[in-house]
């Protein structure tokens, strides 16, 4: 179910090996749990857009210990993932934003508004653009 | 819980989480039972490990693994010098928020 890409993603031997495990480990949770793990899962994946192997296999791992846990205790899954899955899904990505795609983005962003400040204020605006040094 | 709750819990959990653990060290799920007791019952299981995932990585935790009759190891957490420094500052936040929410209710009567 996971995309072909993350076969890339998760890069080094060590990492594809760890991915192995935890596809093992998933797919011997039992009934619900497994259904569970899958969909959230396959949102992590969409949403977290995680292009670093390394966080992306940790995050996956991380993941796996909640539902065997949760599966070992009877703990049922609507209790393991809320009323609302998306914001537990949300709450749990946020840990693994290091190795996120937008990250990028959002370095950019705080750059180029650092740039812009240090540019002048323009007092008038038609000039300012006119001499721009 | 209503959603203002929830969203005000949302910033607070991790003071209180590290404030139980100043008492003692606690699996995960116990850590949700407390909470559940305290009265948050709305609390997913999923967004308390979120959490504990959270503040192991800032290291404001130590993690130890027991091994468990059923299921995978257990993790035990317990509240390290860090954590102990974060729930000072958590606890002087609160208390700072909580004086100016207080004044300005009393300004509106």
């Amino acid at each position: 179910m996971a995309p072909r890409w993350i076969e890339k993603v998760t890069g080094s031997l060590e990492g594809k090996k760890r991915y192995r495990q935890y596809k093992a480990r998933r797919d011997e949770l039992p009934g619900s749990y497994r259904t569970g793990i899958e969909a959230v899962e396959r949102y992590l994946m969409y949403a977290g857009a995680i292009t670093t192997g390394e966080v992306l296999v940790q995050m996956l791992e991380d993941l796996v210990d909640l539902f065997e846990q949760s599966a070992a205790d009877g703990t049922p899954l609507n209790a393991v993932v809320g009323q609302d899955p998306v914001e537990f899904a949300e709450t749990f990505l946020a840990n693994y934003s290091d190795g996120r795609w937008v990250n990028k983005e959002r370095a950019r962003l705080v750059a180029a508004i650092e740039t812009a400040e240090t540019e002048p204020a323009a007092e008038a605006p038609q000039e300012g653009r006119a001499n721009k040094s | 819980m209503g959603k203002q709750a929830t969203e005000m819990l949302k910033g607070t959990l991790e003071g209180i989480v590290l404030a139980l653990l100043a008492d003692r060290s606690a699996y995960g799920y116990e850590i949700t039972g407390w909470l559940r007791e305290q009265g948050f019952t709305d609390i997913a299981e999923g967004t308390v490990y979120a959490l504990l995932v959270r503040i192991e990585q800032r290291r404001l935790v130590d993690v130890e693994k027991v091994p468990s009759a059923k299921g995978p190891p257990r993790k035990v957490y317990s509240i390290n010098a860090e954590g102990r420094e974060y729930l000072d500052e958590f606890w002087r936040t609160w208390s700072f928020l909580a004086e100016r929410l207080d004044q300005l209710r009393k300004g509106e009567k």
